[in-house]
């Protein structure tokens, strides 16, 4: 005991010793002049950066670590720029990227569907088909976002849309989740009949997802898309022929009350319609994949949640967008910018995104493993059924142009005026 | 008793009060370092606000300079304007750089102006409302720009000869002051926005100084993110940042304690919002209370160790006292017994004086009265025989008190050496059987003998000391028994501990008198005696009993009592004695012709018992529980033509005895077998009624080997009683002459006279050298042998014997020396034999021994 007493009290004279102890200074100057030349690439994305370890969103969690991985491995600092509109009438997200591309303000750019196509038609992308990772895309991603033979933009994930449904609630009414645009119209007459105030929650941003189904179900999954795309791009066919059984289909459910077309017109996504899908009172909403998985949007519910394709006369149809990381020609940081964008869109970088956040990789290489409640939307995009929202091989820019539409028709616009505002913009692409 | 718990109450007082003590210091000491702590919490407490406040004002200062370089820049191009000719051109061939994004000028009175984009230009959408300026320009509120970033402008009168000809605009954005600002404020720790007064929309983020989730929209989206909901703090900060004042306040984000802080620049147009957490600024405060802490827990484990030790240490003290206090006691125990014990043996050795006092008297008083009375009735033969036998018997018993009281003392001082030798059971018993019988037989008492479960008859050990033993309990039994009472005597054979040794249990039980209990417990001391109205008759020293003990324990063996007044007495020794290396060798049945024999006896355990004797000798041992069953062995062995080589028949059996039994096997077989009775009665009686019938003779139980061999030699020689007889008379000293050597005159004298009596003459000299001179020099055959004193002077007995051995004449090597000496102890008898003497005599002279040993001596010297 007394050796014990002895060497504990040895370990603290030790300790308080070490503890007191200062470094000598090597030199009479204090200061430390040598900095290294400091490396960055500035991006322009939607959220801020986060420590990734320390970040609550899961999805921005699973981007920063990929970062995080490019910063460790060139040696550099990916320094972000924001923009979020703080309202519907100040000025979107996507204006204001159109803004600083246009502008050279940054070097690369979260872009969404519609500004990759603006902005890859005005020739202000840069080709990455150069790059290592383009290699292990699948062919989708790279058919989605080449414009004039330029990959003008790869995304970090493939961003499914569906109908998310609240299974608790179809059961209730002895329903089957719908395959058809009529079988939907159905079970909305009967939630509406059995007090469902609004059988449908949405938002301003994704209605189009039910009328893209419902056009281009039969050409993405014909076997003639080519052609078809080629048709609407010479002005043999046009894309109001296309659009209108959905456009005429969403009026009428605006018409029967299944849609509330005034809160639809200033919802945001989910902020908008979720507290009534996760409180039962709505039993079906639409959203993206990574929404099933984030507890902040609906991935803990109550009730039993199920996600099924959009309907068409070809059955649930998963409604494919893919954003994208685009790069300024006039990238003041280029070569960093070009490196950063190898690493984080690498398979092993994606491998990290997609097993984080449960999503599907662009990579033909990564596989999802997805939970249960995305099971139906998963079997369906495996089985190689799905419609997509944007492609950059049409001419016309389909996934916001088709929005702002629906947003006409949500504000009252009739289905004629929307078609003709669509025909003229098919003819202004075509001057192009 | 009352001291002792007044001392340990004393003592447990002193221990708290120690202890409290103890506490005490470090309590106060523990006031101190928190005091301490304390203040300086609170100094670095205000040190960091301070701190911040410094950083916040370097910033402020910063980007207020800029913003009035920025205005005395487009001062400077206003005053440019007014003096070139083509203002429009001069716009027009501005560039857009990091800083002035957009240069836009409107002449006096008009509403629409041109860019240096080229395009055409007008004041809507720019809200000057807030009054605001930077070094006399107003400032615009903040708005969102055609480059896509947060944006103000700042409008300057182009004056010329005192009027005012346009208006000049140009246009700043806010990511150019990021320039200025230092990055990552406390190593990334803070967070620093620039917010918009008016409208309350955070304009600018600078580098590294976002997170996730912090509320980078607008005021509002920065209470919500960091959970300020107090409406009355959240009232206060919109005072202030309408009125353009300063104000920071705690506020915990994310658990972490942190400092917000809204700092007003250029009069509160716009201001610098976010929040530090404290810890980040107070980096050395961090280390200052982990020293603190560390001090603190190393005087916290110092003082732990320190109440370990006290209490080890007072554990420890404890224990040593108790230990001591214990030891004490034992020593305290061990003097009172030893004093007892003094006191006991001192009493006993007072009583033993008193004893023996009277005990020496008594015969002494004899002597003497006797030897008055010889003197007076020397003229009267009978009464001179008389008082000369009763001068014999009381000089007898004087010797053995003598001899008891001289062994104890020997005993006591350890110089007893045992004499190792090897004997046998029979002779052993024998001898004692010899001396006891007679002994019962004079009182009338039944002695029991039995040897039973022995496997080894030959053994190796001190047989004088065994026998002294077994005599000393033995005669105890006898006198302690009364009349016509029971004596019994076993040898118990037990189960072998070790296979060279025989471990054997000797009983001697009794119905006589018995012991009290008080007694029983220093029965084995010396000195002491049992007196009672019943013993105190009977003579003797009280050392027989501890003498016993003594020698038992001195083989190594263990001696018991149970006793129980009226009842008699048992003891019981236990004894482990080796067995010789070499016992029968099967010689002398071979010799003898006898390979088989048969055994019969009523009690089976003789018959195991002579079976287990009879196991290492070769021979085949048949036995037989009665006459009829032994009648149906030897006739079927006659039948078998494997006839019997000896018979052993026990005398006394039920339905057919031993001697019908004998008689019925003559009958049955016409071969004259040797046939031998074993009797546990008076032999000889037995012997004369055997060997008048024609058989062999009689074995004595219990059944020895040794004794077998012996009759069976005797039966073999065909020696008959009537020669022992013979051999018995011949014990004469008749006509032999013996060289003496004698220092004592008066033992001189007495020896002659007795030797005279015998018809024997003598040479007696006074010294050992004489003793070789005379022999050397006598002639051959003069002397039978030499009788030797052993302590005298020149020469003493063993030097002589070793001289006259050593003399060169063939005679001296074989005479016949006889020490005869009063040093009669075992040891006296080896130094005596191994100084070449051939046997040993104690004195006083006991003529009938003396004559057996020189006849043994003579007969052995002629064999």
């Amino acid at each position: 005991m007394r050796r014990l007493s002895a060497a504990c009290l040895a370990g603290a004279a030790v300790l308080a010793m070490t503890a007191c102890m200062a470094k000598a200074p090597l030199s009479n100057n204090l200061v430390a002049n040598e900095t290294e030349a400091k490396r960055t690439v500035n991006l322009f994305g939607s959220m801020e950066k986060s420590n990734p370890d320390a970040a609550e969103n899961t999805s921005r969690n699973a981007f920063d670590m990929t970062v995080m991985k490019a910063e460790e491995k060139l040696n550099l600092t990916v320094e972000y720029r924001t923009y979020t509109a703080e309202n519907y009438m100040e000025k979107t997200y996507d204006e204001v990227v159109l803004d600083r591309v246009r502008n050279g303000m940054d070097d690369v750019y979260l872009l969404n569907p519609d500004t990759i196509r603006i902005l890859g038609e005005e020739g202000l992308l840069l080709d990455l088909s150069g790059l290592e990772c383009v290699k292990n895309l699948r062919d989708v991603v790279k058919m989605a976002n080449t414009i004039d033979g330029k990959l003008v933009a790869i995304p970090q994930e493939v961003v499914a849309y569906g109908l998310f449904v609240n299974k608790d609630m179809f059961e209730t009414y002895h329903l089957e989740f719908p395959e058809t645009p009529e079988e939907l119209m159905e079970c909305c007459r009967v939630f509406k009949e059995n007090g469902i105030q609004t059988p449908i929650g949405a938002n301003r941003w994704w209605l189009e997802c039910i009328v893209f189904a419902q056009a281009y179900a039969d050409m993405y999954n014909g076997g003639n898309t080519e052609a078809m795309i080629e048709a609407l791009n010479s002005g043999e066919a046009k894309y109001s022929d296309y659009l209108r059984p959905g456009f005429e289909y969403l009026k009428e459910m605006m018409d029967r009350g299944y849609i509330d077309a005034q809160a639809a017109y200033t919802y945001e996504a989910i902020e908008g319609e979720g507290p009534d899908f996760l409180a039962q009172k709505t039993p079906i909403v639409m959203a993206y994949w990574g929404a099933a998985n984030t507890a902040t949007a609906y991935g803990n519910t109550d009730f039993e949640l199920q996600v099924i394709g959009f309907p068409s006369s070809l059955g649930q149809m998963p409604v494919l967008a893919l954003s994208g990381y685009g790069v300024s020609v006039s990238a003041e940081h280029m070569e960093e910018t070009l490196d950063t964008l190898d690493i984080i869109l690498s398979d092993e970088a994606l491998q990290v995104y997609t097993e984080i956040n449960r999503v599907i990789s662009p990579s033909k290489n990564i596989e999802v493993e997805c939970g249960s409640a995305l099971k139906p939307l998963n079997d369906r995009i495996k089985e190689g059924s799905y419609v997509l929202a944007s492609n950059a091989g049409m001419k016309m820019e389909q996934w916001g142009n088709v929005c702002l539409l629906v947003r006409e028709l949500l504000g009252g616009a009739t289905v004629d005026q929307c078609m003709e505002q669509l025909d003229t913009l098919q003819e202004e692409s075509l001057e192009r | 008793m009352e001291e002792l718990g007044t001392k340990k109450r004393t003592r447990t007082t002193g221990e708290v009060s120690l202890l409290l003590s103890i506490v005490l210091v470090f309590c106060i000491l523990g006031a101190v370092v928190f005091s301490v702590a304390r203040k300086l919490s609170a100094e670095m407490s205000s040190s960091a606000i301070h701190n911040l406040s410094e950083s916040l004002e370097l910033i402020k200062g910063t980007i207020e300079a800029i913003l009035t370089k920025e205005a005395e820049f487009q001062s400077l191009i206003a005053q440019e304007l007014a003096v070139v000719e083509e203002p429009e051109e001069f716009i027009l061939s501005y560039n857009r750089n990091r800083t002035m994004v957009k240069i836009s000028l409107i002449g006096a009175g008009k509403e629409e102006g041109i860019s240096n984009t080229g395009e055409v230009f007008t004041a809507e959408g720019l809200d000057f409302s807030t009054g605001k300026t930077v070094n006399g320009l107003p400032v615009s509120l903040s708005y969102l720009n055609t480059i896509g970033t947060w944006a103000y402008t700042m409008k300057c009168p182009v004056m010329k000869d005192g009027r005012e000809i346009a208006t000049l605009y140009v246009e700043y954005i806010y990511e150019s002051i990021e320039e200025a600002i230092p990055e990552g404020l406390y190593n990334g720790n803070a967070l620093l926005y620039i917010m918009d007064a008016k409208s309350e929309r955070l304009v600018l983020n600078p580098k590294g100084m976002g997170e996730r989730n912090a509320g980078h929209l607008n005021l509002e989206d920065f209470y919500r993110a960091n959970r300020i909901l107090d409406p009355d703090l959240q009232e206060e900060v919109s005072q202030c940042i309408t009125t353009g004042k300063n104000i920071m306040f705690y506020h915990d984000i994310r658990n972490k304690d942190s400092l917000i802080y809204m700092w007003a620049v250029n009069e509160g147009s716009v201001y610098l919002i976010g929040y530090v957490p404290v810890e980040a600024i107070q980096q050395e405060g961090r280390t200052v209370n982990q020293n603190i802490l560390l001090v603190v827990a190393v005087m916290l484990a110092a003082f732990i160790i320190c109440c370990a030790l006290f209490y080890l240490s007072q554990r420890e003290q404890n224990r040593v006292r108790k230990e001591r206090e214990a030891e004490r006691e034992v020593y305290n125990k061990q003097l009172a017994e030893a004093l007892q014990a003094a006191q006991i043996a001192s009493k006993s050795k007072t009583t033993f004086l008193s004893n023996m006092s009277h005990d020496i008297r008594t015969p002494m008083n004899a002597i003497l009265g006797f030897t008055t009375l010889l003197a007076k009735d020397a003229d009267n033969p009978a009464k001179v025989r008389e008082y000369t036998k009763k001068i014999t018997a009381s000089g007898q018993h004087l010797l053995s008190l003598i001899n008891d009281v001289l062994d104890v003392s020997k005993i006591e001082s350890g110089k007893v050496v045992l004499t190792i030798g090897e004997f046998t059971l029979n002779s052993l018993v024998s001898s004692v059987d010899a001396i006891i019988r007679p002994m019962a037989r004079a009182k009338e008492q039944n002695f029991d003998v039995s040897v039973t479960d022995i496997k080894h008859e030959y053994l190796v050990g001190d047989e004088t000391r065994i026998n002294q033993i077994l005599i000393n309990l033995l005669s105890n039994a006898v006198k302690y028994t009364p009349n016509r009472g029971n004596i019994w005597f076993r040898i118990i054979g037990q189960k072998q501990r070790s296979a060279q040794y025989e471990y054997i249990r000797i009983e001697v039980e009794d119905d006589g008198y018995g012991m009290t209990p008080e007694y029983l417990e220093t029965i084995f001391e010396a000195f002491t005696r049992a007196e009672n109205s019943t013993t105190n008759k009977v003579q003797g020293t009280g050392l027989g009993m501890a003498i016993t003990k003594n020698i038992v324990e001195l083989m190594g063996g263990t001696i018991a009592v149970t006793s129980e007044p009226g009842k008699g007495s048992c003891f019981t020794v236990e004894l482990e004695l080796r067995i010789p290396d070499s016992q029968d060798d099967g010689e002398f049945w071979r010799q003898s012709g006898i390979s088989r024999i048969l055994a019969v006896d009523d009690d089976p355990e003789i018959c195991s018992t002579i079976q287990q004797l009879m196991k290492d000798t070769g021979v085949a041992v048949d036995t037989a529980g009665g006459g009829k069953k032994a009648l149906c062995l030897i006739q079927d062995a006659w039948n078998r033509k494997e006839n019997y080589h000896m018979i052993l028949l026990d005398w006394k059996m039920p339905e057919m005895d031993g001697f019908e039994t004998a008689n019925r096997i003559r009958e049955i077989i016409p071969d004259p077998v040797p046939i031998l009775f074993l009797t546990a009665y008076d032999g000889d009686e037995v012997e004369d009624e055997a060997l008048h019938v024609g058989y062999s003779g009689v074995l004595a139980k219990p059944f020895f080997v040794s004794a077998f061999k012996e009759k069976i030699m005797k039966i073999g020689l065909g020696k008959t009683p009537e020669s022992t007889e013979t051999a018995e008379e011949d014990l004469s000293l008749k006509g032999m002459h013996f060289l003496v050597a004698e220092d004592n005159e008066i033992n001189a004298e007495i020896l002659s006279e007795l030797l005279d009596i015998e018809e024997a003459s003598c040479e007696i000299v006074e010294n050992g050298r004489l003793a070789v001179e005379r022999f050397e020099a006598s002639g051959e055959g003069e002397f039978d042998a030499i009788l030797m004193d052993v302590q005298m002077p020149v020469m003493n007995g063993y030097q002589a014997s070793r001289a006259i051995r050593g003399l060169d004449r063939e005679e001296a090597r074989h005479i016949p020396i006889i020490a005869m000496t009063a040093n009669a102890f075992a040891e006296d008898v080896k130094d005596a034999l191994d100084a070449g003497m051939n046997e040993h005599v104690s004195k006083p002279i006991d003529m009938k021994l003396l004559k057996k040993t020189v006849n043994q001596c003579i007969r052995s010297m002629k064999q």
